[in-house]
């Protein structure tokens, strides 16, 4: 893949829908269906990813050049954990209140399938700029995904939305266990996939 | 050969900036987050005794801290206390005490430590080395705290690690005089999220507060849901907002102090973990302080609690 043509507004969205890290990519699939219980886990998760991504990618974008192709996986774990370390001594020693809700997802990240394939696929061959931007765009397109897995899940599963009781009752406890999150992503990737072909469909007619 | 040496020199460089860059934000952050987690044990401490925002420290709460060490003596094992007492000069100090292996009162000393120096494990060792014999080494185990109001004994504070799921699980266990379980709170885990994260919630946790040392001492999990009722009155403990009346509280607290702890769903062996962790910490505790209770009467050694 040569580098990237895309402007920094497509390089976000893209990450959002047309290369979604969870509905379209199905990568980290593990983080997926075990954390996204609630709203408050998929938002948490994906803001520690969001950075940890973001930082990895202009990491790698600016030492392309210097990485031998034979190490690059290993020179990519080393990145991303080296990151994952800093921010969570920084937010244990100057945010304590953050680091209390966020500590546990923070140290979880490191063997996160997205962000070693993004550092792979994009920021070796981009620019720094165009790395930060489909980082960012990837950070949210998973949060995005996780915040819409957890709220079904925690709606369906316990009643509540974001610990607030909405429904009064449980309607099915099932979707809180993990093997929910799998029937739960199916879906949502064939919904992706139908609105796609519907879209695909309008614009030829167009045409 | 070349492309050895090259891929080897690569990783090396690239681990030693890795190395560089992690050591370098450890030196800046460590001083403020020990200082964060020393906050938040202080509050744990006290949130556990029942004081908070709400309802400030009792000014004459004094909080003892007992250091226990295991002492290599050339052939021998011997157990060490570093105790609280009142120091020949009349002010407040620290006075070593060692057992032997079946809590026999073997020999004490007075150490030159006060006890803000006492908090830091650095100025022990050199406290200790001042009188320990030549040859003998003593190995740190764990502190206690005991909480006293005037010369009364409230409560232990039990501060302790145990295996979770994947990793150690730090947590401090509070106990009233007699042992029975006052509460219980989780400092530092590593569990999944979602999942065995939520020993973190009141509804778990609270589950041991009550529990008497009969009971503790058979405690175990069952996989049945929690009832209704049961996980209203365990999130509202403490709040004073339960919608509950004091004597449908009372009558839920009789009605599930023998109850065996509700596993979490989706997490049993995190349940299991923390549920075997506190057993074992209070048996052993319950253990150790009546041996040196005895031993401290015996060797006539008199202490601050």
């Amino acid at each position: 893949m040569a580098a990237t043509t895309k402007t920094n507004t497509q390089l976000v969205v893209n990450g959002l829908l047309n290369e979604n890290p969870i509905f379209r990519l199905a990568l980290s699939m593990c983080p997926a269906v075990g954390i996204s219980t609630t709203v408050a886990n998929g938002l948490l998760l994906g803001v520690a990813v969001l950075f940890v991504q973001v930082f990895s990618s202009c990491t790698i974008a600016l030492i392309k050049d210097h990485i031998h192709p034979r190490i690059r996986i290993p020179t990519y774990t080393l990145t991303i954990a080296t990151w994952v370390t800093v921010i969570d001594l920084v937010l244990a020693a100057y945010l304590p209140v953050a680091y209390k809700a966020m500590g546990i997802f923070v140290r979880l990240i490191v063997a996160f399938a997205i962000i070693t394939m993004r550092l792979e696929v994009f920021a070796c061959r981009n620019t720094v700029a165009a790395s930060f931007w489909d980082g960012v765009g990837m950070g949210f397109g998973f949060m995005f995904g996780m915040v819409t897995l957890g709220a079904v899940r925690e709606v369906m599963g316990m009643g509540t939305l974001l610990g607030y009781d909405v429904l009064g009752f449980r309607p099915m406890l099932f979707f809180v266990l993990p093997a929910a999150g799998f029937f739960l992503v199916g879906f949502m990737m064939a919904m992706f996939n139908y609105v796609e072909t519907l879209y695909n469909r309008r614009a030829k007619r167009g045409s | 050969m070349k492309e050895i040496i090259r891929i080897t020199i690569a990783l090396t460089l690239s681990c030693l900036l890795a190395g560089l860059v992690i050591g370098t934000t450890f030196i800046f952050t460590a001083k403020a987050k020990q200082h964060n987690e020393h906050l938040n044990v202080q509050q744990t401490m006290l949130g556990l005794l029942g004081y908070g925002p709400q309802r400030p420290a009792a000014p004459e709460l004094q909080l003892h801290q007992v250091h226990r060490y295991i002492v290599k003596h050339i052939e021998t094992m011997r157990m060490g206390y570093m105790l609280p007492a009142r120091c020949s000069g009349g002010g407040p100090g620290y006075v070593w005490v060692e057992l032997d292996l079946n809590g026999e009162f073997l020999d004490r000393h007075e150490l030159a430590l006060t006890p803000e120096a006492a908090l830091s494990a650095d100025d022990r060792k050199k406290a200790l080395a001042g009188i320990l014999d030549p040859g003998a080494e003593a190995d740190f185990a764990d502190t206690m705290i005991i909480a006293c109001l005037g010369d009364r004994r409230t409560a232990y504070l039990l501060p302790g690690e145990f295996p979770g799921f994947k990793t150690f699980i730090k947590a401090m266990v509070a106990l009233d005089a007699d042992f029975q379980l006052l509460g219980l709170e989780v400092i530092e885990h590593e569990e999944d999220p979602g999942l065995g994260g939520e020993i973190t919630q009141d509804y778990f946790k609270n589950q041991f507060v009550g529990k008497s040392f009969e009971k503790i001492k058979r405690l175990t999990v069952i996989k049945e849901p929690l009832p209704p009722d049961y996980e209203r009155y365990l999130k509202s403990m403490g709040l004073g907002n339960s919608g509950l009346s004091e004597s449908e509280a009372a009558d839920i607290r009789q009605r599930y102090k023998e109850q065996d702890i509700h596993a979490l769903t989706g997490a049993t062996i995190s349940s299991a973990a923390v549920t075997n962790g506190v057993k074992a910490m209070v048996k052993k505790f319950a253990y150790r302080i009546q041996i040196l209770d005895q031993a401290l009467a015996d060797g006539d050694v008199k202490v601050l609690f």
